[in-house]
């Protein structure tokens, strides 16, 4: 289970909606004690050089910089976010390829410019399938 | 001696260090050192075959190992590894693929790719929920639309408004003679069902435009471009950039052919390759430079392979490599192809953000929508000033007046056919040559089809010759009109 505190919940919601009709990404931290509670959003630059509607990447650098600030403040880098605009929050065959295991993913839909539902994702070790996670906000 | 900082997750299994210190003196020996002493960390980095996992970066202080050796690149004392995922995403492949399934007959039928471990039924399960398009079914559509669909591609789109002609017939192999003057699409898709009941084939009788490119081109996964012309290649690029759809690329001329997958996630494009279009009549089309009708079966290939891959998710994709291909050297290079951060279409600071006049941008003129015309029927051509048609050409040889027919086509063309009495200077000497010719003489030039000698007439023009006239439709509508004995080609 991952649970979203409200601050940085509403960080993201906003990070989502203003970067609509683009995809936003960012960071999640916070601890991990038995369930996982994210204390602080980070957003982070979409990094994909492409057409950013239908897109995100993050730049390694930026994830080392998100792992940086998690440890300075006593917490862990535990999951990363994106949206989907106009678009379900499933999780794609692009986002599954691109995933990594260690990692809640969490994805928002943003419809017409607002928050519409959101699923937190855990991705196998071949990222072939990714298992929902119980997600309270 | 190099420290390795361990992230979050994986530090459950470094007895929660944030950093442990491994010798070696590459890369691969501090990795491999590190997962001897924590041997549960080994199946978070590595696959089971022992290569590191596709979404594990190595970084050696700020650089990716990737640029500087890989598992080779040496370590001193003091360096820090660090081991960073690579995480990207988006909506832009559907959602879960919806159920596919093989029938017993499937199964039958791909059996020679199901016994190959990297295709498999799943491998075959995705060639069957893939959806290409194929932009043009003539020389490299052809083979691709023959092999995809034997492939078993769950749905190709065609693109394609032209009839099949008899000087398609040397390379196009999808079309047969008994085709002759059938729609093209019409042509490939009965052969495609023949390979292949299993596919499911969409018909865009239409030509590919920037009203309805993006419309077409969203409803595939793959965009296969077969196209022969500027206009097209570049409104095909830009579509699929827009679209982010993969671009799998093909161009071929007389010998010579190339090859490259734009568009993918997000690597170059064919602006970051050609910015520009060259200028018109620059770069002849088969029709006006001739290609050996072998060559867009081997280039037709590489496109449809590498379609095949992209769909499997397996090897290396020929993405930031544009492969040329040499028939009479028979050999294959190989150019390295960066993304160019100032492209207007996929670069940083992008200026292109929607479909534009592509007949514009590459100066040529916008083709007449005109339908199709029957083979053996030409349209009415009209005659302007400083033009002259073949029926009244023929008047003038009849009546013996005294003029000088110039036929401004090469050597190996006049050899194919000619008009009596005219005179051979190839465009290109035409500038060298002016003094053969008086400059108050009655000039008639001719060419094939009328394009080069419109060009010479110019020339003529500017030179101070006083009576220059074009032979509209040149040596085909001679044919047509005049003397069905001279050939056409």
């Amino acid at each position: 289970m991952i649970r979203i505190e409200s601050d940085p919940w509403a960080a993201m919601v906003a990070h989502a909606r203003e970067a609509y009709p683009n995809e936003c990404c960012g960071a999640m931290l916070g601890v991990i004690e038995g369930d996982k509670t994210v204390r602080v959003s980070m957003p982070l630059e979409n990094a994909y050089a492409g057409a950013q509607a239908t897109r995100y990447e993050l730049r390694p650098e930026d994830l080392l910089a998100a792992d940086k600030a998690a440890r300075e403040r006593q917490m862990d880098l535990i999951g990363i976010y994106h949206s989907h605009p106009d678009c379900d929050a499933y999780f794609s065959k692009t986002d599954l390829q691109n995933s990594c295991p260690w990692y809640s993913f969490v994805v928002l839909s943003i419809q017409q410019g607002e928050f519409h539902h959101a699923n937190s994702w855990l991705p196998n070790f071949d990222q072939t399938e990714a298992a929902k996670e119980e997600l309270i906000y | 001696m190099a420290k390795v900082l361990i992230p979050t997750p994986l530090r459950q299994f470094t007895g929660k260090q944030d950093s442990v210190v491994a010798s070696g003196a590459t890369v691969g020996d501090v990795l491999s050192a590190l997962t001897t002493q924590y041997p549960d960390l080994r199946k978070q980095i590595f696959n089971d075959e022992g290569k590191l996992r596709s979404f594990v970066n190595v970084y050696l202080n700020d650089e990716d190992i990737r640029y500087i050796g890989k598992d080779a690149a040496s370590v001193k004392d003091g360096d820090t590894l660090s081991l960073v995922p690579s995480i990207a995403g988006g909506s832009a492949v559907a959602a879960p693929p919806e159920e596919v399934t093989l029938s017993n007959d499937e199964i039958l039928r791909y059996s020679r790719h199901l016994i190959i471990p990297e295709v498999g039924i799943e491998g075959q399960k995705k060639l069957k929920a893939a959806k290409v398009l194929l932009v043009g079914t003539g020389g490299l559509g052809a083979p691709l639309g023959l092999y995809l669909a034997a492939a078993g591609i769950g749905k190709i789109g065609l693109v394609d408004f032209d009839v099949v002609d008899f000087t398609n017939l040397q390379r196009q192999v999808i079309h047969s003679t008994k085709d002759v003057g059938r729609p093209k699409i019409d042509s490939a898709t009965e052969k495609m069902l023949a390979i292949n009941p299993n596919v499911r084939i969409v018909k865009h009788e239409v030509a590919l435009t920037s009203e309805n490119a993006l419309d077409i081109i969203k409803d595939y996964d793959y965009v296969v471009d077969g196209t022969d012309n500027f206009p097209t290649r570049y409104l095909v690029n830009d579509a699929c950039v827009l679209l982010n759809k993969p671009n799998i690329y093909g161009s071929i001329f007389r010998f010579e052919g190339q090859s490259t997958v734009f568009a993918y996630e997000g690597g170059p494009c064919y602006r970051c390759l050609y910015p520009e279009p060259p200028p018109p009549g620059l770069v002849p089309s088969c029709a006006e430079g001739g290609v050996l009708g072998i060559l867009p079966g081997t280039i037709g290939l590489i496109q449809a392979t590498e379609t095949v891959k992209l769909i499997l998710g397996i090897g290396e994709p020929l993405v930031g490599r544009l492969l040329l291909y040499d028939a009479l050297g028979m050999k294959f290079r190989e150019l390295k192809l960066r993304k160019n951060p100032e492209c207007p279409m996929c670069g940083t600071h992008r200026t292109i953000t929607k479909l534009i006049d592509y007949h514009q941008f590459c100066g040529v003129p916008q083709p007449a929508q005109a339908p199709p015309v029957a083979i053996g029927e030409k349209q009415e051509s009209k005659v302007n000033e400083g033009e002259i048609d073949v029926l009244e050409l023929k008047q003038k040889m009849d009546r013996g007046d005294n003029f000088v027919l110039i036929d401004v086509r090469e050597p190996h063309e006049y050899k194919i056919a000619s008009i009596p009495g005219s005179k051979l200077v190839p465009l290109g000497e035409v500038p060298k040559r002016l003094d053969e010719f008086d400059k108050n003489a009655d000039i008639v030039i001719h060419c094939k089809s009328g394009m080069r000698s419109a060009k010479a007439c110019a020339v003529l023009r500017q030179n101070g010759f006083q009576h220059v006239r074009n032979v509209v439709g040149g040596i085909l509508a001679w044919s047509d009109k005049v003397d069905p004995s001279v050939p056409k080609y």
